[in-house]
């Protein structure tokens, strides 16, 4: 397991090599694009617009899930914990099952991992933008299996990539990580080059 | 010098996929009784909602066992599961029937591996609750845990 991750991380080292070396750092750029959003509090939100001049942070999830999207959702919140001058930076989770997860249950789900709170930021959104950023930001999503719970109703999960995004002032996108599998301090380290 | 790359790159990635387990073969310091349970913690959520709880479990006995269920009554559903990439960076979760547990060896349940999953808790769990966890061995006794919820 242990050489597993030291492997993992000579991989990252490297790629971040390779990465200083190229002139152009971006490996996107989404300041040209518009999605109308909603927070935990019901309140409208622009991507990438309302985050401009700020580095970002964004994770996606769903909140049936809680191993692997608990995971991405506590590291995004380490990363918040871990850097000296955090207030600048926004901490998105954008969630890619817009059906379940309405303001209110993120509202929940942000409050049992103590995030409900500055500056941290839980976003849905109607079916078809949600649709048409995960497109953009190559979220993959897919029904997994079902289980019918005590009320008869179907309850299904997904399987999903698993990633956290670095986004800078520019809203350009500048790292892109395995959410659950990436070590914190990769991000970190990584961020604060931004600040 | 090229060769040898390629084979210390090879060696790696053989080495890397031997660590895939989340079983440990024990040597030394390795001293118990019988099925242990410990470290055992979970998500908090909300009632209705999803958690995830993990722990160790060591077998110290000589004979192979199996984790083949688990019981609460902090969920509507207990299920064992674990998560896996199903193929380049994409995620999924699938229940497992059971569970190994080799003889001398430890098994861990953590997070992006096994868990086990509480679909619908009955009640919140916050920070600092406490619940109890029924596991069932295929040779071992029933063992009930106290797990404690944290963030
Ligand atoms: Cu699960």
């Amino acid at each position: 397991m242990k050489i597993k991750n030291l492997f993992y991380i000579a991989i990252l080292i490297s790629t971040l090599f390779m990465l200083q070396a190229c002139s152009s750092p971006a490996l996107d750029d989404y300041s040209d694009v518009q999605f109308e959003l909603t927070d935990q509090n019901g309140e409208l939100v622009t991507f990438p617009d309302d985050f401009e001049g700020s580095p970002v942070v964004m994770g996606f999830i769903y909140t049936h899930c809680p191993d692997i999207c608990s995971f991405i959702t506590s590291n995004v919140k380490k990363v918040y914990e871990e850097i000296d001058n955090p207030s600048d930076t926004k901490f998105l989770l954008v969630t890619f099952d817009p059906e379940r997860d309405t303001p209110e249950v993120l509202k929940n789900y942000a409050q049992a991992f103590d995030m409900d709170r500055e500056p941290f930021h839980f976003l849905t959104g109607d079916s078809e933008t949600i649709d048409r950023f995960m497109e953009r930001v190559s979220v993959r999503v897919q029904e997994s299996y079902s289980r019918e719970v005590e009320s008869g109703d179907r309850m299904y999960f997904l399987n999903h990539t698993d990633k956290i995004l670095l986004i800078n002032k520019n809203s350009e996108l500048i790292f892109d990580y395995g959410g659950s599998m990436t070590p914190v301090n990769i991000i970190t380290e990584d961020l604060q080059k931004l600040l | 010098m090229k060769y040898l790359t390629t084979f210390l790159f090879i060696t790696l990635l053989a080495i890397g996929c031997a660590g895939e387990s989340d079983t440990e073969q024990q040597s030394a310091e390795f001293s118990g009784e019988g099925v242990e349970v410990e470290g055992a913690w979970a998500r908090p959520a909300s009632e209705g909602r999803m958690s995830a709880a993990y722990f160790l479990i060591s077998n110290f006995n000589d004979s192979d066992d199996q984790l083949i269920g688990v019981e609460s009554d902090v969920a509507q559903l207990v299920e064992i599961h674990e998560s896996y990439e199903r193929e380049e960076g994409m995620m999924g979760m699938r229940e497992v029937p059971e569970v190994d547990l080799p003889s001398q060896s430890t098994v861990r349940f953590q997070q992006g591996g096994l868990h086990i999953m509480l679909i619908q808790v009955t009640r919140t769990l916050a920070d600092g609750d406490t619940f109890e966890l029924t596991l069932h061995f295929d040779n071992s006794e029933s063992q009930t845990i106290e797990v404690p919820v944290r963030l």
